[in-house]
Parts: structure tokens; C-alpha cells; sequence
């Protein structure tokens, strides 16, 4: 074989290789971006009839949601299929939430790191988590479908110290159930942060491994509704609040 | 014995109360904290439209490119099937 045509053969392997490596870094890059009408969970993965009539009637007003907070909030993404009416893992019942699961863009920041792991996760709560409650509740149409039994927010943020060189990053999880007459009274002040507390089922995940219910504080944080990114321009139509 | 428990229970009181301190200080650091976007900090944003930087203007897409540079790999994440059933 020529010199040449092994020349070719590398360069070939090398150009494959390259693009490999390319789409790859894409396909990463893109895991929890989600466009508007992507981040619905689709219809046919529910597995009751329930929860397939819920997507089916108010498909049209989660992607209207979705595109207010892709568009208005980009400091947030939903992850693919992740807003929508799943049910708690351990249910028995088919006990529906509106639920929406969030990936917080966060940046490595030695104050947030400083924070043990239960305040990093009543940080995150009462920034992001308070506020897409009041946005989830302000969908009255959808909440109060008799289907619905409740909210559910699921925040994930990069663990402090974990995006070193070659290391692979951790996300810590945190997921909340409320029952939605206690949503609509903490929203409106009528249920103090401790008793929403008390009765939440909630989890926190360290990367994959389950950390359980931890001290979770609630407190006013009106950084999401009023946090403006500077000279940002949302796309044309959209309207932010 | 009694007076080395009232020391130590003395010093156990001081240990709680300079921690408690320090984390109310890193606390109310982090409430008033509002400049934490990753993608927010590229620099991109200060370049698009005049090489000056003047009259920048950052889109949707402009997020979504900074985010893919910025990005560190596919980090682990707890499934869903840990959270919710479907």
C-alpha cells in the first residue's frame, strides 16, 4: 500500500475521529436544553389514562409556559420531557403534579460553595424554587383541574468543586411534592414556611445517590422575578414579566 | 468534675456560638449574592454587534452558545425514574 493512500486512510480516521468527538461534545453540551415544546414530556410515556388526558388538555398552556421561561429566563432550562404530570415515586395512588424539572445555570462561586449541603439546597429552593411555584400556581386553568393533585419542582445545580479538569461534574438534585391547597396558601402567606415544610415530601440527590430528606429552611427571595440579564433582548413577541 | 464539665460545657458554648456566626456572615452573603450566572459571564456578550462593545446585545441563542462552551461534560444526575413514576 502507498505511503500516500495510508496518508489518506489516517486523515480520514483523524477527520472521523474529530467529528466524533465533535458531535459528542454537542450532544452534551445540549442534555438539558430543551426547546419550548420539547420540554413537555410526551404524551405517550404516561402510563395512565389520567395523566394522558391532563398533557392532552393543557398541552397548549405548558408550551406557552415553557416558552416564557426559555425565553424570559435564561439563566434556567428545563429539561427535555421534564414539565409535565408525572407522579411521586412512591405513590400508590395515581395522584397527579404539575411538575416541572429545572437545571439552574450556576457558575463555580466560592460564597455558594462555602454553604453545607442542606443550606446550598434552601438557597436554591428559596431562589428558584419558591418562584416556580408561584409561576406553576399562577396557571390556574391547569392547577385547578380536579386531576391535579398538587405542584412539584425538581431543581439541579452543579456541586461546588465538582467541574475541575478531569473530573466529571456532579449534580445535586432536589425535589419537592406539595399538595396544591397548601402551594395556594404558603403563595399567599396564609401557611408559615415551617408547616409548607412539614408537609412536603421532598428528596435531595447528590449525583445519583439518594441523601434523603434534609433541613430545608423557605425564606423571601425575589432574585428570578427581578433579575435582569444585562443587555439581554428576548426574542421578538415573547413578553417577560 | 464539676468544674470541668462547666468548662467544657463553657467552651461547647463558644464553639456553637462563633460557628453560628460564621455561617449566619456566608448566609446573608449569599441572600444579597445575585451574580452567579454561568453563561451570563461570557465574554461574548460584550462583543456582539460593535467590536467596541458598545450597544451589545445578548439573544436567546447567544445563551445557548455560551452554555455549550461553558459546558463540562455530561455531569451525573439522579434519573427520573428516581423521582417520579410516569
Amino acid at each position: 500500500m502507498s505511503r500516500y493512500v495510508l496518508a489518506a486512510r489516517g486523515g480520514l480516521l483523524a477527520a472521523l475521529l474529530l467529528f466524533g468527538l465533535l458531535v459528542n461534545g454537542m450532544t452534551s453540551a445540549v442534555q438539558v436544553e430543551a426547546a419550548p415544546a420539547d420540554a413537555l414530556m410526551p404524551i405517550e410515556k404516561y402510563t395512565t389514562e389520567k395523566a394522558k388526558g391532563l398533557a392532552n388538555t393543557h398541552r397548549l398552556r405548558l408550551i406557552e409556559f415553557s416558552e416564557q421561561i426559555y425565553n424570559c429566563m435564561p439563566w434556567l432550562a428545563v429539561y427535555p420531557g421534564r414539565l409535565g404530570f408525572p407522579r411521586y415515586k412512591d405513590s400508590a395512588d395515581d395522584e397527579r403534579y404539575l411538575s416541572m424539572w429545572i437545571w439552574v445555570d450556576q457558575r463555580e462561586d466560592p460564597v455558594f460553595a462555602a454553604l453545607p449541603q442542606e443550606r446550598r439546597v434552601s438557597a436554591m429552593f428559596s431562589r428558584y424554587g419558591v418562584d416556580m411555584l408561584r409561576r406553576m400556581a399562577a396557571l390556574s386553568d391547569v392547577v385547578d383541574d380536579s386531576d391535579v393533585a398538587g405542584l412539584s419542582v425538581v431543581l439541579s445545580w452543579l456541586k461546588p468543586g465538582t467541574t475541575r479538569p478531569g473530573q466529571q461534574a456532579v449534580n445535586e438534585t432536589f425535589a419537592l411534592f406539595i399538595d396544591k391547597a397548601t402551594a395556594a396558601d404558603f403563595l399567599a402567606k396564609r401557611v408559615a414556611a415551617e408547616e409548607f415544610v412539614s408537609r412536603a415530601k421532598f428528596n435531595l440527590f447528590d449525583g445519583e445517590t439518594l441523601v434523603g430528606r434534609v433541613r430545608l429552611q423557605v425564606w423571601e427571595d425575589s432574585f428570578n422575578s427581578t433579575y435582569k440579564l444585562s443587555n439581554y433582548q428576548p426574542p421578538k413577541g415573547a413578553q417577560c414579566q | 468534675m464539676r468544674a470541668w464539665l462547666s468548662l467544657a460545657s463553657f467552651l461547647g458554648g463558644i464553639v456553637l456560638l462563633t460557628s453560628a456566626c460564621a455561617t449566619s456572615e456566608e448566609w446573608s452573603e449569599w441572600r444579597g449574592h445575585t451574580t452567579h450566572f454561568a453563561s451570563g459571564t461570557h465574554g461574548m456578550f460584550s462583543l456582539r454587534n460593535n467590536k467596541d462593545g458598545s450597544n451589545p446585545r445578548v439573544a436567546r441563542t447567544d445563551v445557548d452558545a455560551a452554555r455549550a462552551e461553558n459546558w463540562w461534560g455530561k455531569a451525573i444526575t439522579v434519573s427520573p425514574e428516581q423521582i417520579f413514576q410516569n
